[in-house]
C-alpha cells in the first residue's frame, strides 16, 4: 500500500461507508417509487463535494480489461444543471457500492458490462418505468446486452428536467429528443432529420412529431407488427385531423376521413376495429408518404403531388399500374366540378336520380294504399281479402 | 264470381327456381355490398364480422355477383328460346299502353276513374322493375368490372373512372335495394301476398286486377300459341348452336371478368428501407480542461507571492471535502492546515521539501492539484506560507 492509501483507510472513512450502506438498505426497504422520494438522509452519505472533489477533474479515465477507457469525470457545472442535482440526488444514491478510497475493484471487463452494472439502479426512484413493456425491454430480456437500459438514453449526470410543473414535456427537450434515439438509430434519424417533420422539430417546432410522438415514450411498441400497421393511420390522423395545428400550415384536415372513405382506408379501419392482428397489405399513410422520410407533398423529389412520384408509390403495391392509375385515388380531395369532375357528376346524378325514381314509386304506392283504405272504409271495415270471401 | 279463387298458372318451376336464385344472389350482394359502402356504421361492422371479415365479405360479394351474371346469361338464353323458337309474345317489351296503364291505374287509385286498366301478362309495374333490374345489371356489371380490375381499366380510361365507378356502383346499389323494398315488397308482399313465384299460380281475382288483358286472352283462348313441334325443331336447329356459342362466350367472358388481372401484390409492401440499428460514432469524451476558473493564471501567480487569504485557501477548497477530518487533517482554516494531521505537519513554512503535502501531491493521492496549482502552492510554502 502506498503512503496515501494508508491515510485514507482510516476508521472514520469506514464508518462513513457503513453509514451510507445502512442508509441505502433502509431506503430500498421502503420501496419508494416516485422520483420525489429521492432525497435521502444526506448527512450519512459522503456529500457530492467529496466525490466531485476528485471526479470534477476533466479527462479522468480508467482503463478496463477490454482496453476501453471508462470516463469517470463529472462536470460539476453540467451536473448542477441536471434534474438529479436539482432534486438533491447525491452521488451515493446511485453509486451505492462506491464509498471510501480506494474504491472497490470494478468487475466490469468492458464499457457495456460497466453500464449494465447500473441496469437496476434507477429503480430506487423510478420503479414504475421498469414496469412498462417496450421493444427495448423485450430485447434486453431476450438477452441482447446492447438493448438500451435507462442510462443509455438518460445520462444521469446530465439529464435535464424534461417535464414542467404541469407534467408536460418541455418543448425544447422534446425537440432535442430525436438525438437520443439517434445514438442507436442513426440511419433512421438521418432520414427523419431531412423531412418536413424533422427539419421543423430541430427548429423547436412542437407541432411536428418527433420519434416518441409516434413510437411512444418508454412504452415503445414494436412497429413491425400487424397491429402497429393497422393503428398507424389513426396515429397520423390524430394531428392531421386537428384543425388548430393544420390551419397554421394551411393543411387539409380531411386527409384521414378521405383515406377511411376509400378502399385502402376502409379495409384498414375495418381490420383495425374487427381483427387487430390481421396482417394486411392495404396501403396505410406511410406506404405512400414514407415511413420516416416523409416529404411535403410538393417536394420536387418525392412529393406525391407530382404524378410520377405518386405512380412510383402506387407501383410499390400495384406493379402493373400505368400513369393513368394514380388518378384512381382521389388524393384526399373531395370531388368537385374542377377536381375529379366525373366522380362529382356521378354523385350529383344519383343525388337527383335516386329520389326521383323512389319518389315516383312512392307516389304510386301511396295512391294504392289510399285506394285500399278508402275501399275498406266504404265496405265498412270488412277485409277485401278474397280468401275470406269464399263462402 | 264463384271462380274468383280459381288458380291460374303463371310461372313454371324453372322460372320459380330462377327467381329464387335471383333472390339469393341479390340479397347476398346487398348484404355484402352495403356494409362495404357504409363500413363505419355499427350494423355494417356487425354484418362484416358475422360473415368472416372484410376479405371474406368481398369474396362472397364476388361469388354472388358471378352467380347473378350467370343467371342473366341463362335468362337471355331462355328468353331467346321463347321468342325465337316458340315465337311467344315478347311480353316484357314496354309499349305505349304501359304508360297509359300507369296513368289509368294512378287515376283509378285516386278515385278519378271507375275501373282499373286491364293489363297484360306483365303490367307496367313489373316491366318497370324488370327493366330497372336490367339497367342495374348492366351498370353494376360494368362498374363492378372496373372495380375488380382497376389496373386494366386505367390502361383504357382515365384513372378517375375507377372512383366514379365506385360512386355509381354504391349509389346504384342503394337505389336497387330501396326500389325493391318500396316497389317490389309493397306490390307483391304488403299489398297482398302474391304466391305466384312460390305456388306458380294467381287466383282469378288477382289476375283480373293485375293482368286483366291476359286473363281475357286466356279465357277467350286468344293467347299466342307456341309453335308446333315440327316448326320448333327446325328453329331449334338454328337456335341451339347460336345459344350454345352465346353461352360459351358468355361463360368465358365471366371467367375472364373474374380473373382478368392481378391488381396488387399479395405480400406486404416494403416499409422502412433504412437499417434499424445504426450506431452513431460517439462524441469524443472531453479532454482535460484548462485550469479551473478560480486559480489565477500562471503569469499572475508569478507576479506576486500568494498568501493564504489571497487565494491559496481557495485551492484547498476541493480538499476540504475529505479533509475536514480525514487523516486527522483539516484544511478549512490556515491554523488547521498548519496544525497538520495524524502524521504530523503537512505544511512546513519555507521548506517545500519537508512538507508532506508536496510529497502526497506528487504521489498517488486520489485528488491532486494541477501542475500549475502545485507550483503555486510550492512557491507559497517557499515564501514562508504567509497567511495574509
Amino acid at each position: 500500500m502506498t503512503h496515501s492509501q494508508r491515510r485514507f483507510l482510516t476508521p472514520p472513512a469506514l464508518l462513513v461507508g457503513l453509514a451510507v450502506a445502512l442508509a441505502l438498505i433502509g431506503l430500498a426497504a421502503t420501496r419508494l417509487t416516485g422520483a420525489q422520494a429521492a432525497a435521502p438522509a444526506q448527512d450519512t452519505q459522503p456529500g457530492n463535494e467529496v466525490c466531485l472533489g476528485c471526479h470534477q477533474q476533466p479527462g479522468m479515465t480508467m482503463e478496463l480489461e477490454s482496453g476501453e477507457q471508462l470516463y469517470v469525470s463529472v462536470d460539476p457545472a453540467q451536473f448542477g444543471k441536471s434534474v438529479h442535482s436539482k432534486a438533491g440526488v447525491a452521488c451515493a444514491v446511485c453509486h451505492t457500492d462506491i464509498f471510501g478510497y480506494p474504491h472497490p475493484e470494478r468487475t466490469a471487463k468492458n464499457l457495456r458490462e460497466y453500464s449494465l452494472l447500473y441496469q437496476n439502479t434507477c429503480k430506487i426512484c423510478h420503479e414504475a418505468k421498469y414496469q412498462v413493456d417496450s421493444v427495448h425491454r423485450q430485447a434486453f430480456e431476450n438477452g441482447d446486452p446492447n438493448a438500451p437500459i435507462c442510462t443509455d438514453c438518460h445520462n444521469p449526470h446530465t439529464q435535464a428536467q424534461v417535464k414542467d410543473e404541469q407534467g408536460n414535456l418541455i418543448p425544447e427537450e422534446l425537440g432535442k429528443s430525436p438525438e437520443i434515439c439517434a445514438k442507436c438509430h442513426n440511419g433512421i434519424y438521418e432520414e427523419y432529420a431531412n423531412t418536413v417533420h424533422g427539419v421543423a422539430a430541430a427548429k423547436g417546432n412542437t407541432d411536428v412529431p418527433v420519434c416518441i410522438t409516434c413510437h411512444g415514450l418508454h412504452q415503445i411498441e414494436d412497429p413491425t407488427t400487424a397491429q402497429f400497421r393497422l393503428n398507424s393511420p389513426k396515429l397520423c390522423g390524430e394531428c392531421h385531423s386537428n384543425k388548430t395545428i393544420m390551419d397554421k400550415y394551411g393543411l387539409s384536415t380531411d386527409v384521414y376521413n378521405t383515406y377511411v372513405a376509400d378502399f385502402h382506408g376502409t379495409t384498414v379501419t375495418l381490420f383495425q376495429k374487427l381483427s387487430p392482428d390481421q396482417e394486411t397489405n392495404k396501403a396505410v399513410c406511410y406506404d405512400c408518404h414514407g415511413v420516416h422520410n416523409i416529404r411535403a407533398v410538393d417536394d420536387p423529389q418525392a412529393g406525391l403531388e407530382i404524378k410520377q412520384n405518386m405512380l412510383l408509390a402506387c407501383q410499390k403495391c400495384h406493379p402493373d399500374a400505368n400513369i393513368n392509375f394514380p388518378d384512381s385515388w382521389l388524393s384526399h380531395y373531395t370531388p368537385s366540378p374542377t377536381r375529379y369532375p366525373l366522380v362529382y357528376y356521378v354523385n350529383l346524378f344519383y343525388k337527383f336520380f335516386i329520389p326521383l325514381v323512389l319518389g315516383v314509386m312512392g307516389i304510386f304506392v301511396l295512391s294504392d294504399i289510399y285506394k285500399k283504405v278508402t275501399t275498406r272504409v266504404k265496405r265498412g271495415g270488412k277485409s277485401p281479402a278474397p280468401e275470406q270471401k269464399e263462402s | 264470381m264463384s271462380d274468383t279463387t280459381k288458380a291460374i298458372q303463371r310461372f313454371n318451376v324453372a322460372q320459380r327456381i330462377e327467381h329464387l336464385v335471383l333472390i339469393i344472389s341479390f340479397t347476398v350482394l346487398a348484404l355484402t355490398g352495403l356494409p362495404q359502402k357504409y363500413s363505419l356504421a355499427p350494423i355494417s361492422q356487425a354484418i362484416i364480422n358475422a360473415l368472416g371479415g372484410i376479405d371474406a365479405i368481398r369474396i362472397i360479394h364476388r361469388v354472388a355477383a358471378t352467380i347473378f351474371v350467370l343467371e342473366a346469361v341463362y335468362h337471355l338464353v331462355v328468353a331467346g328460346y321463347k321468342v325465337i323458337v316458340l315465337r311467344l309474345q315478347a311480353s316484357m317489351v314496354p309499349g305505349i299502353k304501359d304508360g297509359k296503364d300507369a296513368f289509368q291505374w294512378f287515376f283509378y287509385n285516386l278515385g278519378l276513374r271507375k275501373d282499373h286498366p286491364k293489363m297484360p301478362r306483365y303490367n307496367f309495374m313489373e316491366k318497370m322493375e324488370y327493366w330497372a333490374m336490367i339497367w342495374g345489371l348492366v351498370l353494376m356489371g360494368l362498374t363492378g368490372f372496373m372495380l375488380w380490375n382497376p389496373i386494366s381499366t386505367a390502361r383504357l380510361l382515365p384513372g378517375q373512372f375507377i372512383p366514379a365507378a365506385k360512386a355509381a356502383h354504391g349509389a346504384e346499389a342503394v337505389l336497387a335495394v330501396l326500389a325493391i323494398i318500396i316497389w317490389h315488397f309493397y306490390n307483391v308482399h304488403l299489398k297482398r301476398w302474391n304466391w305466384s313465384m312460390i305456388r306458380g299460380t294467381l287466383s282469378r281475382e288477382e289476375m283480373e286486377e293485375e293482368h286483366g288483358e291476359e286473363l281475357e286472352q286466356i279465357e277467350q283462348g286468344r293467347l299466342v300459341k307456341a309453335a308446333d313441334p315440327e316448326t320448333r325443331k327446325k328453329r331449334l336447329m338454328f337456335y341451339a348452336p347460336v345459344a350454345g356459342i352465346f353461352t360459351i362466350v358468355s361463360v368465358f367472358l365471366v371467367y375472364r371478368f373474374v380473373s382478368f388481372e392481378q391488381s396488387s401484390i399479395t405480400t406486404l409492401p416494403v416499409e422502412e428501407r433504412a437499417q434499424v440499428i445504426v450506431r452513431r460514432t460517439p462524441t469524443p469524451l472531453p479532454t482535460a480542461a484548462p485550469t479551473p476558473t478560480e486559480a489565477p493564471t500562471q503569469a499572475g501567480a508569478q507576479a506576486s507571492a500568494d498568501t493564504w487569504n489571497g487565494g491559496i485557501n481557495k485551492l484547498f477548497g476541493k480538499c476540504a471535502g475529505c479533509h475536514g477530518t480525514s487523516g486527522g487533517l483539516s484544511v478549512k482554516t490556515y491554523a488547521d492546515l498548519l496544525a497538520g494531521g495524524t502524521q504530523g505537519m503537512v505544511v512546513v513554512p519555507g521548506d517545500p521539501e519537508k512538507s508532506l503535502l508536496v510529497d502526497v501531491m506528487k504521489g498517488t493521492h486520489p485528488m491532486k492539484f494541477s501542475a500549475a496549482e502545485l507550483e503555486r502552492v510550492i512557491a507559497w510554502i517557499k515564501a514562508g506560507a504567509p497567511e495574509k
